[in-house]
């Protein structure tokens, strides 16, 4: 899915708090699995953009500087052996400066930290992320909190697409296939199926019938796959999203696609509801791919 | 791997910043660049903001009016005065030496550690003391606000139970202080329509006060006469010191339009054209204002007379109801969103001040935190508040009229810092006086002679105001309010830096931030 086919080019919004580190652990660990390049970008905002507080050229200098010595130690945290650059942009906002730099670099992925006081390592989406998520016509890449504490050897054990009940998902697929290949890892595909049904009608029907859908989703799925790739197929029940997702089995080092929401415009991103319920649940990093080709 | 907190980052980190990274041929919008700019319009609006005119008037009119009657007028003019001298000083020094510690920073270069201090000190102090006034104001017209939208005014009344008006403005301070801490601010369109709406209802407001005064309505209807505008008219110099001091704070703010010149677009004129039309639309406000209203309701002391003491620290809550009648709820959102924006782009100063004192070791390195997240100066931002909240809370027990004296301890507190800034620049450039025609005049003739005037404001306010009955008449052992906050501020000042240099010797012996002067 890169630009450049034999360079995964993974750009990293970096703050210099817990979620950038966050952030920046899990670009490392793609881009070691990968043999990637992390492009390391830290957004300064626009002083200008509003019609309130004056601009001033020292206060801009200082935090220029101080960006710089932020840049610097996050560089040395992630060591030298991961090829990196690191970058100050100026824009409107986080995500505005994100989607510019992901072009001007070709990258195939936006990583950022998702937590903002998210509970018990769980990911609850601050608006750094959701915003990132309206706007996007890259592939994001979420942090759920404490991914700064997992080690960089972990490396990607795994790639899982969530395919959905609906077909539709070649980019989706492609993504998955791309990014598997470059770690070596293998890939699962997995349908969730939740059963939520009023009382009264007959559960075991229901159950038949929506997972006899997921399968042929799952085999539409397959059947997409370019030739030479296996990949295991999994169905996910549960009485919702959430059961669904804890019911399957995750390796720590899993990385998890999902599409984004056929409601987003264009080729934007826009997390669906199910893909919005999956990420409350989800113990593993979570990445959102547009749903058409951009 | 955690690399410790240093100040000074490591010698060229492999970084590449946007503009070494990618020239203007890749087609990348400039946006990516730099840190933007601001147009000609933006200006004007940003500078108008700053000022804030309908708050800075309805705070400052009746201080004025109580020190020189009608000669509002022609303080309002001689006012500008030595706030355009200094303006001149301090655009020549941000020029060369643009530091987000500005006064502190310039005079402890001209002028070494323990000067710079006091510089840095008086801005904070003034900055706090206006942030408090601010927030009071805002109070009392949210209250106005509510009565007037409920048609009950016996709720406007509850801005003078002083609980409940400590706990909204505490509330207020919080607010402002949470959206200066994230950085949140409004855009430059809606401040466009905020900008034009104060002004459409300060032009609204005195038209109507005129119309009434020829219809014969007004409330004290007094003739208006050539000799408001004379500055000789006024009766004493004292009077004289004490409105100009007044009005230097009216005109507070609107140095920063002459000095966005790194930012401005277009040509380089485009910095002094937005200097010049903002001063040209607040003067003309001012002027417009101070002369419809002293038209409407005399300087006597009558219920609505801009003289009579209860009403003079906040005359448009007093005369919006008389002179516009339902319409005077248009003046109370006036001045609130006046207010707010002016209490955001207040706040700024304060916190990049103590930034800046935090970074050279004046001040605990703490004060030096940048936000991680929102780029702003965290800690300075959050100590600002706390002392603007405790300053207003204890002022509003101890005075009754405690915006009336914070506005005039206010005055002295910029003419302090206005006037060492003012002389930093004349000292700064003493090697450059006279390479050219212009040097002489903004580095050297137009700084002193303004830092002059402001010295003899200074001083002159200072000695008036230990009498008892100077300003609003509130006194503290029989010597005057204003002198005691004056005096309090700076000699906490002086207490602050002893305890700072036993601490952090190092900047006061200017190893942090030497002397220098421009050759």
């Amino acid at each position: 899915m890169a630009r450049n086919t034999d360079e995964l080019r993974i750009v990293v919004g970096y703050t210099a708090d817990d979620s950038g580190a966050d952030a920046l652990a899990l670009g490392a660990r793609i881009a070691a699995a990968t043999e990637g390049r992390l492009e390391v970008v830290l957004v300064l905002p626009i002083e200008a953009r509003g019609g309130v507080v004056p601009p001033d050229p020292g206060y801009e200098r200082l935090v220029k500087e101080r960006g710089r010595g932020w840049l610097a130690e996050a560089s040395a945290s992630i060591g030298d052996d991961i090829a990196q650059a690191l970058h100050i942009r100026y824009a409107e906002s986080f995500a505005e400066g994100l989607t510019a730099a992901a072009h001007e670099f070709g990258a195939a992925l936006i990583v950022v930290g998702a937590a903002r006081g998210g509970l018990l390592g769980r990911v609850r989406i601050g608006s750094v992320a959701n915003e990132l998520l309206h706007s996007s016509d890259v592939p994001v890449a979420l942090a759920p909190a404490g991914s700064r504490d997992v080690r960089l050897g972990q490396g990607i054990t795994r790639v899982t697409a969530a395919v959905g009940t609906r077909p539709g998902a070649q980019r989706l697929i492609e993504a998955s296939v791309a990014l598997a290949r470059a770690s070596h890892a293998p890939v699962r595909l997995v349908s969730l199926v939740p059963i939520d049904l009023p009382s009264g009608l007959d559960a075991e029907l229901a159950h038949l019938t929506s997972t006899a859908h997921a399968e042929e989703v799952l085999d539409s799925a397959r059947a997409a796959l370019p030739a030479g790739v296996q990949a295991s197929a999994q169905v996910a029940t549960g009485d919702s999203v959430e059961d669904a997702v804890k019911a399957l089995d995750w390796h720590a080092g899993e990385l998890v696609l999902v599409g984004s929401s056929r409601l987003a415009s264009g080729h934007r991103l826009f997390l669906g509801s199910t893909a919005a319920k999956m990420l409350r649940e989800l113990p593993v990093p979570m990445i959102v791919v547009p749903r058409t080709r951009g | 791997m955690t690399q410790p907190q240093s100040k000074n980052p490591p010698a060229d980190p492999p970084l590449t910043t946007a503009t070494s990274a990618v020239g203007d041929e890749r087609g990348l919008s400039k946006k990516g660049l730099s840190a933007g700019s601001v147009g000609l319009i933006g200006a004007i609006i940003i500078g108008i903001s700053c000022i804030a005119p309908a708050y800075t008037l309805t705070a400052a009119l009746g201080p004025t009016v109580s020190e020189v009657g009608v000669q509002v007028p022609a303080i309002i003019l001689v006012g500008f005065i030595p706030m355009l001298l200094v303006a001149f000083g301090y655009r020549e020094l941000n020029r060369r030496m643009p530091d987000s510690g500005t006064s502190f920073t310039w005079a402890t270069r001209a002028f070494g550690p323990w000067i710079g201090w006091m510089a840095g000190w008086g801005l904070v102090a003034a900055t706090i003391l206006v942030l408090s006034n601010l927030a009071g104001i805002a109070v009392d017209f949210l209250f106005l606000l509510i009565s007037q939208v409920a048609g009950t005014p016996e709720l406007a009344e509850l801005a003078h139970n002083p609980v409940i008006n400590v706990v909204t403005c505490l509330v207020f301070m919080l607010a402002a202080t949470w959206v200066s801490y994230r950085d949140m601010q409004t855009t430059q369109k809606l401040q466009y329509w905020l900008v034009g709406f104060q002004i459409l209802v300060l032009v609204l407001f005195s038209v109507v006060a005129l119309a009434e005064v020829a219809n014969g309505n007004a409330f004290d209807a007094t003739p208006i006469d050539w000799s408001w505008f004379n500055p000789f008219a006024v009766e004493s110099f004292s009077a004289f010191a004490a409105g100009l001091s007044l009005s230097i704070f009216i005109f507070w703010g609107w140095d920063v339009t002459l000095t966005m010149n790194e930012e401005t677009r277009g040509s380089e004129k485009t910095p002094g054209r937005a200097a010049t039309i903002t001063v040209g639309v607040i003067v003309a406000l001012y002027l417009l204002i101070s002369v419809s209203l002293i038209s409407f309701a005399g300087v006597g002391e009558g219920e609505f007379g801009l003289g009579n003491p209860d009403i003079q620290d906040n005359v448009f809550f007093a005369l919006a109801g008389p002179v516009l009648g339902p319409l005077a709820v248009l003046v109370s959102i006036a001045v609130l969103t006046s207010s707010a924006s002016s209490l955001q782009s207040t706040f700024v100063s304060p916190a990049r001040t103590l930034l800046a004192m935090g970074h050279y070791g004046a001040l605990p390195e703490k004060f030096a935190r940048v936000s991680p997240r929102f780029f702003t100066p965290g800690y300075a931002t959050i100590v600002s508040s706390i002392a603007a909240s405790v300053f207003y809370a204890v002022m509003r027990f101890l005075s009754e009229n405690v915006l009336w004296d914070t506005i005039t301890a206010l005055g002295m507190m910029i003419c302090f810092y206005y006037g060492i800034t003012a002389f930093a620049c004349v000292w700064f450039f003493r090697k450059q006086w006279f390479h050219s025609v212009r040097e002489f005049f903004f580095t050297l003739l137009f700084p002193l002679v303004g830092g002059v005037i402001l010295g003899v404001l200074f001083f002159t306010t200072l000695i008036d105001s230990m009498d008892p009955d100077y300003g609003s008449g509130s006194s503290v052992f029989g010597v005057g309010l204003v002198f005691v906050l004056g005096m309090v501020v700076l000699l906490a000042g002086v207490g602050v830096m002893i305890w700072q240099r036993v601490r952090r010797p190092a900047f006061f012996r200017g190893e942090t931030l030497s002397r220098a002067s421009a050759d």
